[in-house]
């Protein structure tokens, strides 16, 4: 009882975090970070990322750990006028790198990442040494600068990695998983109940026709339930969603096609025990017309039930919008948590042990299905008191 | 002699059902409990059984022939439940399993209390039958294939298979067409009378009750509030509860 | 103004032809104002023959007039509208009632069926007649799901099927839970409406409540007519064997059931008088089936006796 009012709170939550954290967080494919760095929260005590904007000629900071697996250097630096001689000079406790040069012109891009092999050419080392364990090999104080003759404006970012990155760690392009993970609640959620809704609309109009009517629509929307019912849906969706492409919507319409005949048969069999239900016939005995009938009765005695279809029926739609997404037939540029899976797959996350790149949308997954596993079965028993007392017993 | 002496029973959720009752019974006579719904009438009859829900507070006594049924262990009671009093069941409601033979039902009932074999079972389970005015090939249908009366009548000798000493009978004739429980009632008596049972039969039906009983003992709010007999009950009743159940009887009857 | 209110004429019902018919040849009239019985034990066609009238179902051969009209011969519309002017208690207390309305929303809604904005003297209404019938305030927005005993819901059914102020009233049982006490209540407000005109077909199989209630009436057997009198009558001086049975089974205050009745099968495709196996009088004509004819000041019978 207390887990399941908390799980509606952590979903909340999660629909709050969806909404707000974007806010404070940069795009969600934006690399951020090297590839596969790990959660800040791993090694508490080592070394923290730095990273600075530099407006200053020169910048300088203490390194007084192990070297970082990567540094880089981004931005703009303009002159007043070309500058005779100009350089970008990193000064550290035991030697000067010349890491770029500004003689002769006016504006320049910075873009200088420690794993360029140019730059190391450029240093003048081994294509193959790591940059940053040489640099950062001492500790104590380092030092920046823009060294010219002419007046600089600079607008740098300096980002010195650890190999370890934000809540959740980066995934294989270097984009942090935490901002994917709160994508992908958005695009799971979007996906799951807007399929069950159609989905549930759909089975709860053709539950009422064949249930109500009878007869031919009865018999013709049966036979088209058992239909899809026998066909195996994941190599159909496979289908269907390589033909009309990977959108959202596209999942979304594919799911909802292949989920409503459940609900169109509960709906049906409702209907057709109320139909035959003694205050129904009390009901039309006082004259009431058939449309009183269903909108007064059979429709609001079906609709609790009908919501409690829906709340089961979202885990399932989040399921197979995950498993589609993880065989790889979702939108690439779409953050979803199937999504993440498949690539977390693909590029070795399994193997290579980078566990931060499954739990997040495992466990986002699993706990969204309990969640609404849970509301679901609150509202059965709503609809259904005997449930309840069934249950307190 | 079955004597119930102040025998109270309070159900787990704290509702007092039955305050208070004392009753005695002695062979070859019939009881009436009459009441109306609510009034505890059933739960009075379970009690004495010792078949109540777990978790509800009985007080007083129940003696089968100076037995005090109630301070036994659960165990014993229930074996013993069968042949010293046994209960008439709804046999319209759902005294029977319907997806077993009456034979089996029968025949798992004398296997179990009284350790006959299956051939002898069935021998006397058809002498019973013969007893309470059925053919013996009933043994052989199934619940859903007998109609209500001869349900209620193979609930009856179901009750009489250990040779109980007293009947407890639950609204026997609910739900049976006037006829039907005409015959049911009459065929309770000449059981009652031939045997010389001891009967408690509870109903709502005072005219019934009359017209069946000895004593007759009225149950209005969880008490029992007059006991006399039939004919007292009806020329000259003292409870008002009493008082007004047979006025509105009797005016059924003769207003015009 | 129409003399008769409700009317069956030679109406046959067969529900599958391999089993017997459920009605056969059931023929009565319901004059204006009038309260009628159909007194039968169960399976005797009782039930139906009520359904049939209303038009739930149709017959097999015959027809039925309600309010002058021939059922069969009318559109849905026209149905509807004479089922307004009709009330109708079925039989079952715990389906009948749609579950999820509160006891008061139950009661107002044959009046939400006809015109949806509901007038403040009609709720108050229901409210008379909900404490009327014994329904205590605290229960009146309970929902019915939500444990209403038999009895209490027999008492919101009629009061649902008064609300409208029926010109006829359809009653199916309505007693059948009722305490001794509580059942006066019921009769008394059936009473009291039967006096202000309202006509009442009262299905029972209790003679006394028959004739506690309505004036004339007729007993069914295995869904043929045994006899048709005055229901007071049909108690103290009942003319058919079956009707003399169900007299003497009914337990009277004080006085010991008097009935002996051997029941045995009868014969299958048996054509004469379908209670020839119970009847203590049978003779050999009674392997013909007896017809439906008048004895004496208006009462019918069918048995060869008379």
């Amino acid at each position: 009882m207390t887990l399941r009012r908390y799980g509606t709170l952590f979903l909340f939550f999660l629909i709050l975090l969806s909404f707000l954290a974007p806010l404070f967080m940069g795009p969600a494919n934006e690399a951020v970070a090297p590839p596969f760095s790990k959660p800040l929260w791993l090694d508490l005590g080592s070394a923290r990322p730095l990273s600075f904007n530099v407006k200053e000629e020169t910048l300088s900071f203490r390194w007084n750990d192990k070297p970082p697996t990567t540094f880089s250097i981004e931005g703009t630096v303009s002159f007043e006028s070309p500058p005779k001689e100009a350089f970008l000079l990193l000064i550290t406790p035991d030697r000067i790198y010349k890491l770029a040069d500004f003689s002769g012109g006016q504006y320049f891009n910075v873009d200088i990442d420690s794993r360029d092999v140019p730059l190391k050419f450029y240093l003048g080392l081994d294509p193959f040494v790591d940059l940053p364990s040489l640099v950062f090999s001492e500790r104590g104080e380092y030092k920046l600068t823009v060294k010219s003759d002419s007046e600089a404006r600079i607008n740098l970012k300096v980002a010195i990695h650890v190999g370890r990155w934000g809540l959740f760690g980066t995934d294989q392009r270097g984009r942090d998983v935490f901002r994917l993970f709160v994508a992908g609640i958005k695009i799971s959620l979007l996906v799951g109940i807007s399929a069950t809704i159609i989905a549930s609309t759909l089975g709860m109009g053709l539950g009422l026709l064949a249930g109500y009517i009878g007869g031919l629509i009865d018999s013709s929307i049966m036979r088209v339930i058992d239909v899809l019912l026998a066909i195996p849906t994941l190599p159909i969706l496979m289908v269907i969603s390589g033909v009309w492409g990977r959108g959202l919507w596209q999942i979304v319409l594919v799911l909802s096609i292949f989920s409503w005949m459940g609900t169109a048969r509960v709906v049906r069999s409702m209907t057709l025990s109320l139909r035959e239900a003694p205050y129904v016939e009390n009901l039309r005995a006082l004259g009431a017309s058939t449309r009183y009938i269903l909108t007064r009765h059979l429709i609001p005695e079906a609709l609790p039930l009908l919501l409690a279809q829906m709340a089961l029926g979202v885990p399932g739609a989040i399921l197979a919008e995950a498993g589609l997404s993880f065989l790889g037939l979702s939108d690439p540029l779409m953050p979803s948590w199937g999504r993440m899976l498949h690539e977390a797959h693909v590029f070795g996350a399994f193997t290579s042990g980078a566990w931060w790149l499954i739990f997040p949308p495992g466990f986002g997954i699993v706990v969204i299905c309990l969640i609404f596993m849970g509301i679901g079965r609150k509202l059965e028993e709503q609809a259904d008191p005997r449930l309840k007392e069934s249950l307190k017993r | 002699m079955m004597e119930v002496r102040s025998l109270s029973v309070a159900y787990p959720n704290g509702v007092k059902a039955v305050e208070e009752a004392t009753l005695t019974l002695s062979p070859g006579k019939i009881l009436a409990l009459v009441g109306e719904s609510g009034s505890g009438k059933s739960t009075l009859l379970y009690a004495c059984l010792g078949l109540l829900p777990r978790g509800s507070k009985i007080s007083g006594k129940v003696f089968f022939d100076h037995l005090d049924f109630l301070s036994l262990p659960e165990e014993e009671q229930r074996q013993i439940r069968w042949k010293k009093a046994s209960l008439v069941l709804q046999g319209t409601m759902n005294a029977f399993t319907p997806v077993l033979t009456m034979k089996r039902q029968f025949v798992e009932a004398m296997e179990e209390h009284l350790n006959l074999k299956p051939a002898d079972a069935i021998n006397r389970a058809g002498e019973l039958l013969k007893e309470v005015g059925l053919d013996p090939k009933f043994l052989f249908r199934y619940p859903h294939e007998i109609s209500g009366g001869q349900k209620q009548r193979c609930a009856i000798a179901m009750a009489l298979c250990c040779n109980p000493d007293y009947l407890l009978a639950d609204e026997p004739t609910t739900a049976l067409d006037v006829i039907t429980q005409a015959e049911i009632i009459n065929l309770l008596k000449r059981i009652v009378r031939q045997r010389n049972m001891g009967m408690l039969i509870v109903t709502h039906d005072l005219a019934l009750a009359t017209s069946i009983a000895d004593k007759i003992s009225v149950m209005h709010q969880s008490r029992i509030v007059e006991i006399a007999s039939s004919e007292e009950i009806v020329n000259r009743p003292k409870h008002p509860h009493t008082i007004d159940l047979i006025r509105s009887l009797s005016m059924m009857e003769e207003e015009h | 103004m129409i003399e008769e209110i409700a009317c069956s004429e030679k109406v046959t019902l067969v529900f599958d032809k391999k089993t017997e018919a459920a009605l056969t040849n059931v023929s009565f009239s319901v004059k204006v104002g009038e309260s009628f019985a159909l007194v039968g034990e169960s399976g005797s066609g009782k039930t139906s023959l009520l359904r049939l009238l209303l038009g739930l179902i149709e017959p097999t051969k015959g027809r039925v007039r309600l309010f002058g009209k021939s059922l069969d011969e009318i559109g849905h519309e026209e149905l509807r509208k004479i089922r307004r002017n009709c009330g109708y208690i079925s039989q079952d207390p715990f389906g009948g009632l749609p579950p999820t309305l509160t006891a008061l929303q139950a009661v107002l809604e044959p009046l939400v069926v006809t015109h949806s904005s509901l007038k403040k003297d009609e709720i108050n209404k229901a409210k008379t007649l909900l404490s009327d019938l014994g329904i205590e305030e605290s229960l009146w927005n309970r929902k019915l799901i939500q444990g209403f005993s038999g009895g209490q819901r027999q008492r919101i059914m009629l009061a649902r099927a008064l609300i409208t102020d029926p010109k006829l009233l359809f009653a199916d049982e309505p007693t059948s839970m009722q305490d001794v006490s509580t059942r006066w209540d019921l009769v008394n407000q059936l009473k009291n409406y039967h006096q202000r005109g309202m006509s009442l077909i009262f299905v029972t199989h209790d003679l006394l409540l028959a004739k506690t209630i309505t004036q004339k009436g007729i007993v069914l057997y295995r869904g043929l007519v045994c006899e048709e009198g005055p229901t007071a009558l049909l108690l103290t001086d009942p003319l058919h064997p079956y009707t003399k049975a169900l007299s003497a089974a009914l337990p009277r205050l004080g006085r010991p059931i008097k009935i002996k009745a051997k029941r045995k099968p009868l014969p299958s495709s048996w054509e004469g008088c379908v209670y020839f196996s119970l009847c203590p009088y049978v003779f050999d004509k009674c392997k013909l089936p007896p017809p439906l004819k008048e004895v004496k000041d208006g009462r019918k019978v069918a048995c060869f006796l008379y």
